[in-house]
């Protein structure tokens, strides 16, 4: 059985067979460009750094529809091309990129399987040159907020047979023994614990551990549909910062199909920080 | 297993225990940091555990977790002045984030 949308995801050795053209643009989005692009990309790839280039630099949000279209043009972007993203960290940022794209309506969209450590993994080359870009005219659809999920969403939801949330951070994580890992002193939260009665699926338990890429169909159904995370259900998943959720998003609405996933970007970072908010240890 | 092994000297962050043919000098500061490489401290010259914390900006900067001093080549005053170099660093960082009331 094949997934719901196989057209979203091309594998290491389509990529190194149909590089980058005139339409079609390689993205390696990076939530830490120094230990990543910086080092070496695969050739002709630009770069999406999550920090600067996809956030807003002042407000906590993700940059705004004007935003979106200039840095498609920075990137030599239109509106047809076929782009195809990658990137640092089992391809969580890159998964974050492909949600904002979707909110902004690009059409031609791809992940690459299993991101630089797969790429890394099958030993395949990597360059330091960075390419040569003219800027593009793009044009972007009004936001889809259809794909978000707010912090008054998820408030509706808590006792809603209808809808399900899904914790996709470590067990540790949800249990409130940690709020962040100490290598992410900035990520933390004043409150540990999860939102109530939502149910902690990691997003490593969609992924094959050896070389970071998706399981299939089948061994997907049975890591969400037993759990009560089936499609006639409003799911709203959510992490600490909204990228391994949108990773989970992915495979949710993507390579399952399901109709109604909405991805909870101010996750444990704003809900764990909130007064007032239910929390469930 | 390092958690077993004695404690020579602690303050308020480091220890120094006692390893089989190194003394070694704990950052407190650091516990629970997972340990990525093994290699040569560029400040103390000497092997160290090293992790990686990411800054706002999302970058990864190698950071020591602990160092190893060749007892060979060592003494416990020699590592106690890095320690204490340590100590100094991070309560005037801790003074300057959460001061003491002086009244």
């Amino acid at each position: 059985m094949s997934y719901a949308h196989p057209e979203v995801l091309v594998d290491t050795e389509w990529l190194s067979q149909n590089p980058p053209n005139e339409s079609r643009k390689l993205v390696e989005v990076d939530y830490d460009p120094v230990n990543g692009y910086q080092k070496g990309h695969i050739n002709d790839a630009s770069l999406i750094w999550w920090k600067r280039d996809i956030n807003d630099p002042v407000t906590r949000d993700i940059i705004s529809k004007k935003e979106f279209e200039a840095l498609m043009s920075k990137n030599g972007i239109t509106a047809d091309t076929e782009v195809i993203l990658y990137g640092d960290f089992n391809n969580w940022f890159a998964a974050f990129v492909f949600w904002v794209f979707k909110i902004y309506g690009h059409e031609n969209l791809k992940i690459m399987n299993g991101g630089r450590k797969k790429w890394e993994l099958e030993n395949r080359d990597y360059t330091t040159d960075e390419p040569q870009i003219s800027p593009s005219q793009y044009v972007a659809q009004p936001p889809d907020e259809g794909l978000r999920a707010y912090l008054f969403d998820v408030s509706r939801g808590i006792g809603k047979e209808d809808t399900v949330m899904v914790d996709v951070r470590s067990p540790a994580e949800f249990s409130g023994q940690i709020t962040a890992p100490p290598e992410y002193p900035m990520e933390h939260a004043q409150r540990g614990g999860h939102i109530p009665d939502a149910n902690n699926i990691p997003w490593a338990t969609a992924v094959n551990d050896a070389d970071g890429t998706f399981k299939g169909v089948e061994e997907l159904k049975q890591n969400y549909e037993t759990k009560g995370v089936t499609p006639d259900k409003d799911v709203i998943c959510y992490c600490r910062i909204g990228e391994r959720s949108s990773h989970s998003w992915f495979v949710l609405k993507y390579l399952l199909g399901y109709p109604k996933v909405r991805n909870y970007d101010g996750s444990w970072t704003e809900w764990g920080n909130m007064i007032g908010n239910p929390v469930e240890k | 297993m390092l958690l077993d092994l004695p404690i020579l000297e602690k303050g308020s962050f480091y220890f120094i225990k006692d390893g089989n043919t190194s003394l070694i000098l704990e950052d407190k500061t650091k516990r629970g940091l997972e340990i990525k490489e093994t290699s040569v401290d560029e400040n103390l010259k000497v092997e160290s555990d090293k992790g990686m914390i990411h800054d706002m900006d999302g970058i990864g900067h190698w950071v020591p977790i602990r160092w190893y001093f060749s007892k060979d080549s060592y003494d416990l005053s020699t590592v106690l002045v890095h320690a204490e170099s340590m100590e100094k660093k991070y309560s005037e960082l801790r003074e300057l984030t959460c001061p003491q009331d002086e009244d």
